[in-house]
């Protein structure tokens, strides 16, 4: 590609436009320090995963708060290079930023960068990554609670008993501690009879669950609902179920959402009865919102939890929800979650 | 014949028998019309893509790009759908150009740029896995979805492109055959007619073994080489319709492990009736050798990674047993 | 010339199997000289050179290295004792991936009492004095890979004559050297010459033996089969003597061709090659012999449309024939029985009918289905016409023989009618009996079209021609009707000197 002159200017007008908005805090006059003059705050969100969906809007989430507070925001991106992403720690030392967000990556990679960093002076919060740093608070979405308000539906649609099939790979972290709820819930309730567990991580995963769902079913068609707590898993489920024309026998509970989730659990005769997610956007803010309570001094807690919300068929249905912006906008506890929300921050979603 | 041979020859398929019977022994409901067409459609996918790969190993070549091709159809036929509101002809349409101009440029970068044909499809697969996420930003594609631009994409699947991954054809069974069981048998018959009896199916053999009689016979070398990639391309593209119209949205995904098990099953068609070469009937069994068992394992309850495991077993062995044959051959 | 020999080999013998390669083998090296050692494919020049550089161990007879004997267990051990061998394959004398110092000193790497550091300091400067001695131009920074074929050839020489050999031994070091670069290599060795350094120089290049030999042994079936140091050196005697002369002349019923066939007028198959021209008629067959590398595949593949004259016409039937690739010569008739049949004519996975239909399953096939009864039929009349021994035509063609296999090869174009039928080597790697059968079927089917053949042994062409074309330094210098053939000028054609007047 070659860059002429005109493109060039087009490329600093938009910039310099840019600035301008981004340099427009909502309000300014009683905000602490140092948010009384944002634009001189820099802050960096040093970044592991961030293709998909819910790594988009994560993103889109940290910007509206940066956005909302009038902070510099550096996004860093080291794309699932450890390695590099500890560079990135160092890089955004470098760059004299405030505060630092890791949204994710190896306590191994992170644990002594990020102690650099809080060495360096700067606020550090952590997004879904244990750096075992007591100086850092971690952001964390409560994996047992999604699993908890799915199956909590579950009992409360289906009763105290009946045949599950669960969908599980054992060491993905959220996944884990997601079965750990599954676990309690069956000695709980002990009419839970599990006759099936599969799962499987290869892309695209839907389609390999599904072809797995069609032989569990087949092998076990009894089943009257299915426990897949990530939305992939759901959504090969669901194919399956679909395929099999058992679409009215079944009910399918998992945790996560996305527009196209909202789509598949809208279809007339939906299997997919319930889902329980925490909005990755809210998380976002809520990372912002932490380290903005720590540079001003104040503190946010150990450990700051973004609290799950459960969402049903029948709530998409009745209020005609088609895709995430209509999510947040009407159901205004999935859009907003009150942490990390002291008086003087200013709410992005206002 | 010696009873080495016919262990050779009929061996797989002797074992892909005792493995039916085995999983109808020991699950129930292993054995009824829609298990079988089930383990036809678990495999439809990756057997598309197989097929396809099968004919640029006929010519002495490799694909490793084929599994993005796929993803990277898939993805254009939800943005044809869903963001420029399309028609389902167009977004077949759409697909099919991609695999004709991803297989001309791999055909050219190995045949008249001299890149090493591992190295040229594994460029093309890194760069696929990028162009797929470029037009949405990374994000994946279903009715409703947000724009960089944050306008809303209202374009919907239309009936007629999931009817190719959702309708069944009546067999006997009313809806029984999925159209995706119906293209991988279509596709797999005419490469297999097109490999087996036409002349330029033998040419590609003939390329592949000896490229330099093949050319001294008067054979177009570059060409045929080139029309295998393209092939190839359009068969994955193919598999990545199919793959969308089951899915109902567009997903970023690399496409690895459909390459995987494509590859698989072409590796594991060499050992089919003792072929000890690519060819289309042995793909396709080998297709369904792996879909019979990691069918049957999932109806025994057998954790995934067994299934990986045992895919790696079934691959081992269908070398031992082509490796043991060319042995005999040159020995 | 010194009295005494430096290097002396007397009655060597050596047998792979039951096969002798080498009979009793003697010849003597002189300190300041160059012989030459000439002999044809097979005669056994490999075999006495690895022998000699301790790749091989002998099974009989003495070497002698100044009076001591010489029985070098490894090559290394060769090369410490003063016997230094260049090999044929430029690539296997250099290491592509480091640059000219660090090669010219690579040996000392390995011998014993090298240093374990490498040090770079060390090896540039004993690089410096190797390259200093050779008059070596090459910047020693240089990675091999980035230097011409010559140059990794002088690199190649000089880190052998690191090692202030006695004897050298050079393999065929011209045959991919253009002539410009060949002339800096003869400059190299002159001066080795006037060092004292015994060489034995091994090639069948006539310009080189001119200008370098000294004195002239030549190899024939494993045995010397002529020596020449008398100056002037006899050129056409060497010749004859490494090609052998054994042939019953007016073996072959000679017939003149009626019409001509195929005509090329002023043909350049070679940069600096001289144009020629020729013409080949129906029903004879013309051999064009010559010795290796002076062009006879490369007219063969230019008549055949896988390679372009660089200046020249060619007609075939009284119309302009240019074809652009081997896909064309053969929809003009024009087909070609490579040489190397392992290499450029069996596809190894097909079985015997299947390597016949090859090039003509368009005709055979029906809107692009190929009819396999069609092909098996075809190829059972050929199998019956040639005398191919098989069990059915689905056989492997790994079971056959060299000369059944090659039967198939002459066969795979003999089920179309040609207009102009090219055979490069059709006899290499075939026993007698076969060599006959195809002889005797070209012959036979020789009416309807014309036919050439490429071979390097005289006696092949004096058996089977009508006609025989000589070729030398990639241009037709002498032409014989295979009736009282005037032997002697034929040699000295072969030899290099042309009518164009050169001698």
């Amino acid at each position: 590609m070659s860059f002429t002159r005109r493109t060039l200017g087009k490329m600093a007008m938009g910039l310099v436009g840019a600035s301008c908005l981004m340099g427009m805090p909502a309000i300014a006059a009683d905000m602490p320090a140092p948010f009384d003059k944002p634009s001189d705050v820099k802050i960096a969100l040093v970044r592991y995963l961030s293709t998909g969906d819910f790594f988009q809007a994560y993103l889109s989430g940290v910007e509206a708060q940066a956005k909302a507070l009038g902070v510099d925001l550096r996004v860093l991106d080291s794309r699932q290079d450890a390695a590099l992403q500890a560079d990135m720690v160092d890089q955004a030392i470098a760059l004299g930023v405030q505060g630092i967000i890791i949204q994710h990556g190896l306590t191994e990679s992170m644990k002594e960068a990020a102690q650099r960093a809080v060495d360096a002076g700067i606020k550090v919060v952590a997004f879904d990554v244990n750096v075992e740093n007591d100086a850092i608070p971690q952001i964390e979405q409560s994996d047992r609670d999604l699993a908890r308000l799915a199956l909590e539906q579950a009992i409360a649609d289906n009763g105290e008993s009946w045949k599950a099939g669960y969908v599980y790979v054992a060491g993905i972290a959220p996944l884990d501690r997601r079965n750990e709820t599954w676990v309690e819930f069956k000695e709980k309730y002990p009419g839970i009879e599990e006759v099936a567990m599969f799962g499987t991580l290869d892309n695209p995963i839907a389609n390999s669950v599904a072809n797995q769902a069609r032989s569990v079913l087949t092998a076990n068609p009894g089943i009257q609902v299915m426990f897949a707590p990530y939305d992939e898993f759901a959504k090969g489920v669901k194919i399956a179920v679909d395929e099999a024309g058992m679409s009215k026998d079944i009910k399918i509970y998992s945790a996560d959402i996305s527009t196209s989730d909202i789509a598949a659990m809208r279809e007339p005769d939906s299997a997919w009865a319930a889902t329980a997610a925490t909005n990755p956007a809210v998380v976002g803010q809520v990372s912002v919102r932490a380290l903005a309570q720590l540079l001003a001094g104040e503190d946010p807690g150990k450990s700051v939890i973004v609290p799950p919300t459960l969402i049903t068929q029948k709530q998409l249905i009745d209020n005609d929800i088609k895709n995430m912006e209509e999510l947040s906008a009407k159901l205004p506890q999935f859009a907003h979650a009150d942490v990390a929300m002291p008086a003087w921050m200013p709410n992005p979603n206002e | 014949m010696t009873l080495r041979d016919i262990a050779i020859r009929y061996g797989f398929i002797a074992l892909l028998v005792g493995l039916i019977v085995f999983f109808t022994l020991a699950t129930d409901g292993f054995a009824s019309p829609q298990a079988a067409v089930f383990i036809f459609q678990s495999v439809a996918i990756t057997g598309v893509l197989a097929l396809g790969v099968t004919a640029t190993l006929v010519v002495g070549g490799f694909d490793l790009s084929i599994g993005s091709v796929a993803t990277t159809a898939m993805m254009a036929s939800a943005y044809v759908l869903v963001v420029l509101e399309q028609n389902a002809l167009v977004a077949v349409l759409a697909c099919l150009a991609i695999g004709v101009i991803v297989g001309l440029i791999n055909g050219v970068l190995i045949v008249y740029m001299r890149v090493p044909d591992l190295l040229a499809t594994l460029g093309m697969m890194f760069l696929l896995v990028g162009l797929q996420r470029i037009p949405t930003e990374g994000r994946s594609i279903a009715t409703g979805m947000t724009m960089p631009d944050g306008s809303v994409a209202n374009g919907t699947f239309s009936p007629a492109f999931l009817a190719l991954g959702r309708h069944r054809f009546d067999f006997f069974i009313p809806s029984l055959i999925p159209v995706s069981v119906v293209v991988l048998l279509v596709l797999a018959v005419l490469i297999w007619f097109f490999l087996e009896y036409t002349r330029f199916g033998r040419m590609m053999y003939a390329v592949g073994s000896n490229p330099k009689a093949a050319e001294l016979a008067g054979a177009p070398v570059k060409a045929y080489k080139i029309w295998a990639y393209v092939i190839s391309g359009v068969f994955a593209s193919i598999g990545g319709i199919l793959l969308a119209a089951r899915l109902g949205r567009g997903d970023i995904a690399s496409g690895n492990n459909l390459l995987l098990d494509a590859v698989a099953a072409a590796l594991i068609g060499f050992a089919v009736l003792g072929a000890a070469k690519p060819n289309a009937f042995g793909t396709t069994i080998g297709a369904l050798f792996v879909g019979v068992l990691l069918q049957g394992l999932t109806m025994m309850n057998a954790p995934y990674y067994t299934q990986d495991f045992v895919k790696g077993v079934v691959l081992v062995v269908a070398l031992v047993f082509t490796f043991a044959l060319s042995h005999r051959g040159r020995s | 010339m010194s009295v005494d020999a430096v290097f002396r080999i007397a009655g060597l013998r050596k047998s792979f199997g039951p096969i002798q390669v080498l009979g009793g083998v003697s010849l003597d090296l002189h300190a300041g000289e160059v012989a030459v050692l000439m002999g044809a494919n097979g005669a056994g020049k490999s075999t006495l050179v690895r022998v000699v550089s301790g790749v091989y161990a002998r099974d009989g007879g003495t070497i002698t290295l100044e009076g001591k004997d010489f029985a070098p267990e490894t090559p290394a051990d060769a090369m410490r004792s003063g016997v230094v061998t260049v090999h044929q394959n430029i690539n296997d004398g250099v290491v592509m991936a480091l640059d000219v110092a660090t090669n010219l000193t690579l040996d000392r790497l390995n011998g014993t009492g090298a240093k374990f550091l490498f040090n770079p300091r060390r090896v540039r400067r004993q690089a410096r004095e190797v390259a200093d001695r050779m008059g070596l131009e090459i910047s020693l920074d240089a990675e091999i890979s980035e230097l011409s074929l010559a140059d990794r050839q002088m690199v190649a020489i000089a880190r052998a004559m690191a090692h202030e050999p006695k004897v050298l031994i050079l393999d065929e070091p011209t045959s991919s050297l253009s002539s410009a670069e060949a002339n800096r290599l003869f400059s190299v060795i002159d001066r080795l010459r006037q060092e004292g350094v015994a060489i034995l120089y091994i090639s069948h290049r006539m310009s080189d033996i001119r200008r370098l030999a000294d004195r002239i042994i030549c190899l024939r079936d494993g045995g010397i089969s002529g020596t020449f140091d008398i100056k002037p050196l006899d050129y056409e005697g060497a010749v004859n003597a490494m090609l052998g002369q054994k042939v019953d002349l007016g073996q072959v019923a000679v017939k003149d061709a009626d019409r001509t066939v195929f005509a090329a007028t002023n043909l350049r198959i070679a940069p600096g090659a001289a144009p020629f021209s020729m013409e080949l008629g129906d029903g004879e067959i013309v051999a064009v012999t010559g010795l290796v590398g002076v062009g006879k595949t490369a007219l063969a593949e230019t008549l055949f449309g896988h390679r372009q004259p660089l200046g020249g016409a060619m007609t075939l039937r009284g119309k302009r024939y240019a074809p652009r690739s081997t896909g064309e010569a053969i929809a003009e008739g024009v087909f070609l029985v490579a040489k190397d049949r392992a290499d450029s004519g069996i596809v190894q996975d097909f079985n015997i009918y299947e390597n016949m239909s090859l090039p003509f399953l368009s005709r055979i096939s029906r809107l692009g289905v190929s009819r396999r009864i069609a092909e098996r039929n075809m190829a059972r009349d050929r199998i019956a016409d040639l005398g191919i021994v098989c069990r059915t035509e689905r056989d492997e063609m790994s079971t056959l023989s060299g000369g059944n296999q090659q039967k198939v090869m002459v066969a795979r174009w003999m089920t179309q009618p040609a207009n102009l039928f090219i055979l490069d080597e059709p006899f290499q790697g075939v026993d007698i009996a076969a060599r006959r059968d195809i002889a005797a079927k070209l012959r036979a089917s020789a009416a309807g079209r014309a036919t050439i053949i490429f071979v390097t042994e005289l006696d092949e062409a004096l058996e089977t021609a009508d006609r025989i074309l000589v070729m030398s330094e990639h241009s037709i210098v002498g032409e014989h009707r295979n009736a009282d053939v005037d032997i002697d000028q034929l040699l000295a054609e072969i030899a290099g000197r042309s009518h164009r007047g050169a001698a």
